[in-house]
Parts: structure tokens; C-alpha cells; sequence
């Protein structure tokens, strides 16, 4: 060393001791205190909370920062500690819930440089509290919208179905009831004021919008458009099928109006879009048109019961040999739609979907126990011509429909109710990220997309897209805002050519710094960062 | 000189007994031009474990590489050729050592060595640049610390998780 050279005297003393306050300044910043291991392990599911948490460093340490994070999000002040030679020894608070816990720490170790970390542990199992976002409601659209809906359901169903009905099954004098075919232009009207109503709701707009075209044009624009086009065309036909003079015209009317109907609500909606289409498409219609066929009978049987006479008694006998056939098909084509909506059981009680579900089969339970009723006690005599029987049918026809309405009502709800399949889906939708700089760039994917255990996996290229030869890969992830200090987990290279790691756990929800420490060679390193949003 | 020698003391107050976490060199500052003795001190193994490799990669511009042998431990010397020719006291130098690997031995993670090698520094490296030595320590089952994180600009070995050891390069002593 230079030193060495010089001759002893006062500069050679100086420099000497320049030379050991050298050692000493960079053997300060050199002295790092390193975690050695944890208890409970990082990533660690435990049965029982952990009395004391231990945390083990490769030189003695001093605590500045000790915090818990709990489930929900909150941090508690670890202030109680105990350090035995280079192991610290944490008491944790009492009353630990089940749910994934960070402990996070910033250590100093000799030499004065602070080092920090986080270890995770699950009591019970992985996962984090669900925080409740907040979507502001627009109460009066929301309300049009459920309104249109039910109206819209009337008058396909009492409507366009009554309209088929008297001109197939129950022929009478004239359109028909009257209430028929006011329900068939209250269906009209509410079907085409519905597209703007479902712009409002598209855009987020207020209902004073509704007549705004840019409104109607994102109305169309949904998956709603088709489905108006379809079901309005149909209601026309069923007015001119109601009114027209040719009884062959009305019969073809009426019959391609039910068709139409029924497959416009085929064309959109929940369950229409619930994988596998081939099946829930086909569903959606049948159901449609066997609660057309049905519901649209009821409205001019109580009419021709009314009018009482032959006609009457022989429409009803139709209507019952009919009807059986139609319900049977009704209720298979809606169990099967529920079946695949719903999924899990349990679903019916935990969502607003299943919940909407199990209201509309109470519903439907007290229309077929009156149905049954009428069928077995009233239909036989009133058929024969007892008059008493045929009141009480009337009545009885009546308070169907009207519970056929609440029906309506209920399901019309599930507009507001995303499917428990969908939340499925939505829960699953991961987070992705691309980080690019000027060595290499990836493509960064956290599945599930929200907080508790996840799979991270990283598509990593050269920058100019070809593959990068890595030798080893670590994700480190972080949340300041959080105070959560670096966890690291190292990936694994899949047989397709991307590095996984499966054993992560994402304590919060929030936004998280992803980096990815990508080891080419022995000797080089190339690290690539950016934030994700993970949701809760 | 009051300063000077305060901060000595002050520095060797604080620095007594201090351990070391990262690979470091022993000696931390060396004129270009000259031979430098590099001790690469290792404090600890990998998580734990022992280190049974130390791999030190020499950097571009540090040639007539001697590494001292170690008993117990097998001594490799990678050769290969170097980016440019450089200048060994008159001799056009091209190739030579460019890693040097210290294997089979075992060394516990609560157990200290120094591993040294000797070269020459080159005066085409730049006095006032600190030159980097990135270092591997290789323990059992794939584990392994790597410093080899060499500071950008702006950015000092603090702040870096794995620095590699480094050495700050001084003017050439006059007559030599």
C-alpha cells in the first residue's frame, strides 16, 4: 500500500492514520445486517396466532420500526422486543384474527445503517379482508331502468304473448282484451326509452340526459342496442297482428312477433352471456317464449271466461292440455340458467344474485301451488260450466297474473346483480403490467389480480423481443404507502418459458411496487420495476 | 490537522468492532498504474449456510492477475481474452485472467476468511472512478450471494442491495 513507501514522520504517521480512518468509513458502509430467517416463515400458514414472532439477522441488530399489519389493513406497534445474541424476539398482540399478517421491520445493525423488510404469516388461512367499494348509485336512473325492465316484460309477455295466444289458442272477436294490447304499446314505449336509460347507465350520466342523442347512441352502442332493435320490431308486429284484417297475416304476425321477442332477450343480458353460449343462448329463449306462450294465455282466458259460453270452457281446455307441456319446459330451461349463473349453492344466500334468485323462486312456488290448485279443483267443473267454479277461475287467473307482474318485478332486478359466475370471473381477472427499459422489458402478471394468495408470472425479453437467457429470477414486491418493506420471492422457470412464483401472498389491496430482479449471468444483474394496482 | 485527527478518533470509536455484511475489499483505495494486493473479506455465507465457492470477477483493465492459493480450497483461473491490449510495463498485454474461482472449500456462515489475489491496475483505468469487483459466494442446494451490483451514475454502493466490492482508483504515484 502507498502508505508503506513513505518514510516514517509526521506525514507518514498522518497518512497512516488516514489509512485506518479509510477502513474504518468504508467498513461502516459496508456493514449490512442481512435476515437470516423468521418464525413463522415468510409465507407461512399457521393453525394458532403465534405467541412470540422471531426474527433472525446475521449480526445483532436494534430495532427502529417493528409493525404489524393485520388483515384489515391496520398497523399495529410492535414497541416490546427482546434481542438474544442476533435473533429478535417479538411478543405479538393479543386477539389475533384469522387472515394474512405482515410483519414488517427496519432494522440498524452496527454500524448505523438502517435495513428493512417484511416477512408475511397466515393464521388460519391466506387471505385479507374485503374492503367495500364505494360506487355512488344513481338512485332515479337506476330506478327508470328497473321500471322499463318490468314494463318491458309486461308487455312482451302479456303483450306480444296475449296477442299469440288470441290468435292461436284462444280465438275471440275483435284485438282481443284491451289490456292486451295496451300492455304491447306500454312495452313498446318502455323498450325504446330503455336504450337511452341504458346510455345514461353506460355513460353515468342523470336522468335529465335522456333525451340527449349522444345518450341514445351509447345506448345502442351496448349490448342492449341489438336486443331493442329486435324486441321493438316485434312489438310493432304484434300491434299490426292485433289490428290487421287477414286472420292469416295476424296468425303469421303474432307467431313471428313471439319468435322475435323471445330471441331479442336471447340476445343480451346475464345469461346470455354466460359461457357455454351454444347452451345459455337457446335457454334464454326457450324460457322466453314457454313464459309467453303461458302468461300471454292468461290474460285472454280470464276474458273469455268472462264472456262466459262455450267459447270459454273450450278455451280453457286447450289451456290446460297446452300449458303443462310449457311449464315443463320453463322451468328445465331456467334451472339449467340458474344452475350455470349460480354455480355454487352457497351463492344463492352470500350474493345480491342469488338472493334476487331465491326471492323470484318463492315467487314462482306460490304460482304453481295456485296454478295446481286451479288445475285439480276448478278447472274440471268450471270447464263443464259450473258458473261458480268459472268466477272463482277468473279470480284465481287474475291474482296469477298479478304475482306473474311481481315475478317481473324481481327479475327485473338482476340488472343490478352481476351473476355469481361473473364475480367468479371478475375475482379471477388478473392484474398485468408490461416494464420496459433499455436492456430487457416484461410482461408481469398477478393472478388473481387482488389482495391474498396470487401467482406471479413474468414473460422476460430482451428489448429487442427476443428471448433473455436468465439464470435466475426474484420478485420483489413492496407498498410504502403501506409501510410494507420489500418481500421477495423467487421464480421459477415454467416449460414454456416463463418464471412463476405460486407461493405469494399480497397482504393489501392498493397499489404495489412489482420488481423483478433478473440474474443473466453469474455476475450480471438487471432489474426491472413498476407499480400494479392489486384490488381488494 | 485537528480535524483530521478527530475524525480519526471518532472513526475509530465507531468503527471498532464493526462486522461486515458484504463482500468487501480490505483495502479501499489504490493508485492506477500499480500492482494492488485485493483481499476480499467474507463475513457470512448465504442465509445461514456455508460458503463452498467464492468466484471474483476481474474487472476490464485489470491484468497480470496473481490470486494467492488457499489451503483447503481448490484455486481456478478463468482465461480469456480481454476487451483491449493493454500496457504492462512495456508489454502489449491482450489476455490473461478474467476470473478466479476459490472452490471445495467450507466456509461457515458464522466464520471469517479473506480471499486475495494480486494484478496489476492498468493506466488506462481512470483515477477518481471507484473499480468494482463483482463477487459470488456459492453455498449448498443453489443458494448463492451474489455482489455484483455495480452503482450507476448518481448512485452510490448504499444504496445498492448487493454492491460489489470496490476500490477507489488514485493518480499514478509519481515515479513509478
Amino acid at each position: 500500500m502507498l502508505v508503506r513507501k513513505r518514510s516514517f514522520g509526521r506525514p507518514g504517521v498522518l497518512a497512516f492514520l488516514a489509512g485506518i480512518l479509510w477502513c474504518c468509513l468504508t467498513g461502516m458502509a459496508m456493514a449490512h445486517a442481512s435476515l437470516t430467517g423468521a418464525v413463522p416463515p415468510d409465507g407461512a400458514v399457521v393453525g394458532a396466532p403465534p405467541k412470540i414472532l422471531y426474527l433472525s439477522f446475521s449480526e445483532p441488530v436494534s430495532p427502529l420500526v417493528l409493525k404489524l399489519l393485520l388483515p384489515d389493513g391496520q398497523a399495529r406497534s410492535l414497541d416490546e422486543f427482546v434481542l438474544r445474541d442476533t435473533t429478535l424476539e417479538i411478543p405479538t398482540p393479543d386477539g389475533l384474527g384469522p387472515g394474512t399478517h405482515v410483519l414488517t421491520w427496519r432494522v440498524v445493525s452496527e454500524d448505523g445503517h438502517p435495513v428493512a423488510g417484511s416477512t408475511i404469516f397466515s393464521i388460519g388461512a391466506p387471505g385479507s379482508a374485503p374492503q367495500a367499494g364505494t360506487e355512488a348509485i344513481d338512485w332515479p336512473v337506476r330506478s327508470a331502468l328497473w321500471l322499463a325492465k318490468v314494463a318491458m316484460y309486461v308487455g312482451l309477455f302479456f303483450g306480444i304473448g296475449g296477442v299469440f295466444a288470441t290468435r292461436w289458442l284462444i280465438p275471440c272477436k275483435g284485438g282481443g282484451p284491451r289490456l292486451v294490447g295496451t300492455a304491447t304499446l306500454l312495452g313498446l314505449v318502455a323498450t325504446i326509452l330503455s336504450l337511452s336509460l341504458q346510455g345514461l347507465d353506460a355513460l353515468g350520466a342523470p336522468l335529465a340526459g335522456l333525451f340527449d342523442p349522444a345518450v341514445w347512441k351509447a345506448g345502442f352502442a351496448t349490448s342492449f342496442g341489438p336486443t331493442v332493435a329486435v324486441l321493438s320490431a316485434a312489438f310493432c308486429l304484434a300491434v299490426v297482428a292485433g289490428r290487421s284484417g287477414s286472420a292469416v297475416l295476424n296468425r303469421t304476425a303474432s307467431l313471428v312477433a313471439l319468435v322475435a321477442g323471445s330471441a331479442a332477450l336471447a340476445l343480451s343480458g346475464h345469461a346470455s352471456a354466460a359461457a357455454p353460449q351454444w347452451l345459455t343462448r337457446p335457454a334464454v329463449f326457450v324460457h322466453a317464449v314457454t313464459i309467453a306462450i303461458w302468461v300471454g294465455a292468461l290474460l285472454p282466458l280470464a276474458s273469455a271466461l268472462r264472456r262466459d259460453g262455450d267459447a270459454g270452457g273450450h278455451a280453457l281446455g286447450r289451456f290446460s292440455r297446452l300449458i303443462p307441456l310449457c311449464v315443463a319446459l320453463l322451468a328445465l330451461a331456467g334451472l339449467l340458467l340458474a344452475a350455470i349463473q349460480v354455480r355454487d349453492p352457497a351463492a344463492l344466500l352470500s350474493t345480491a344474485y342469488g338472493n334476487v334468485l331465491l326471492a323470484k323462486i318463492g315467487l314462482l312456488a306460490v304460482l304453481f301451488g295456485l296454478v295446481a290448485v286451479n288445475r285439480w279443483k276448478l278447472t274440471g267443473p268450471a270447464a263443464q260450466g259450473d258458473r261458480k267454479a268459472v268466477r272463482r277461475l277468473f279470480r284465481a287467473i287474475v291474482v296469477e297474473a298479478l304475482i306473474v307482474v311481481a315475478i317481473f318485478a324481481v327479475a327485473s332486478a338482476w340488472r343490478f346483480t352481476p351473476p355469481p359466475r361473473a364475480l367468479v370471473v371478475a375475482a379471477a381477472q388478473p392484474a398485468t403490467i408490461h416494464i420496459h427499459s433499455d436492456k430487457a422489458m416484461a410482461e408481469v402478471t398477478v393472478a388473481p389480480g387482488r389482495a391474498g394468495p396470487v401467482e406471479i408470472s413474468a414473460v422476460i425479453l430482451s428489448s429487442h423481443f427476443s428471448p433473455l437467457d436468465a439464470k435466475e429470477v426474484t420478485f420483489v414486491l413492496s407498498n410504502a404507502q403501506a409501510g410494507v418493506e420489500p418481500m421477495r420471492r423467487k421464480a421459477e422457470l415454467q416449460t414454456d418459458g416463463t418464471w412463476r412464483a405460486s407461493d405469494v401472498i399480497i397482504p393489501l389491496a392498493g397499489q404495489w411496487q412489482v420488481r423483478i430482479d433478473v440474474l443473466i449471468g453469474d455476475f450480471e444483474l438487471l432489474r426491472l420495476q413498476e407499480a400494479i394496482e392489486v384490488r381488494p | 490537522m485537528f480535524k483530521r485527527t478527530f475524525a480519526t478518533v471518532a472513526a475509530l470509536a465507531l468503527g471498532a468492532g464493526t462486522a461486515f455484511a458484504h463482500v468487501s475489499l480490505q483495502l479501499k483505495e489504490a493508485p492506477v498504474g500499480s500492482t494492488y494486493r485485493a483481499i476480499f473479506q467474507v463475513p457470512h455465507g448465504c442465509e445461514g449456510k456455508p460458503t463452498l465457492t467464492v468466484r471474483v470477477q476481474i474487472p476490464e483493465g485489470v491484468i497480470a492477475v496473481k490470486p494467492q492459493p488457499k489451503a483447503g480450497w481448490t484455486l481456478e483461473k478463468v482465461k480469456g481474452a480481454y476487451a483491449n491490449s493493454y500496457d504492462y510495463y512495456g508489454t502489449p498485454t491482450s489476455e490473461g485472467v478474467k476470473e478466479v474461482v476459490w472452490s471445495g472449500g467450507n466456509l461457515a456462515d458464522d466464520e471469517y476468511d479473506e480471499f486475495v489475489l494480486r494484478a496489476y491496475l492498468t493506466k488506462d483505468l481512470k483515477a477518481g472512478e471507484t473499480l468494482h469487483f463483482p463477487v459470488v459466494q456459492e453455498c449448498p442446494d443453489g443458494m448463492a450471494e451474489r455482489w455484483i451490483e455495480i452503482p450507476a451514475e448518481g448512485q452510490s454502493a448504499d444504496d445498492l442491495e448487493l454492491p460489489a466490492p470496490g476500490v477507489k482508483l488514485i493518480e499514478a504515484v509519481a515515479g513509478h
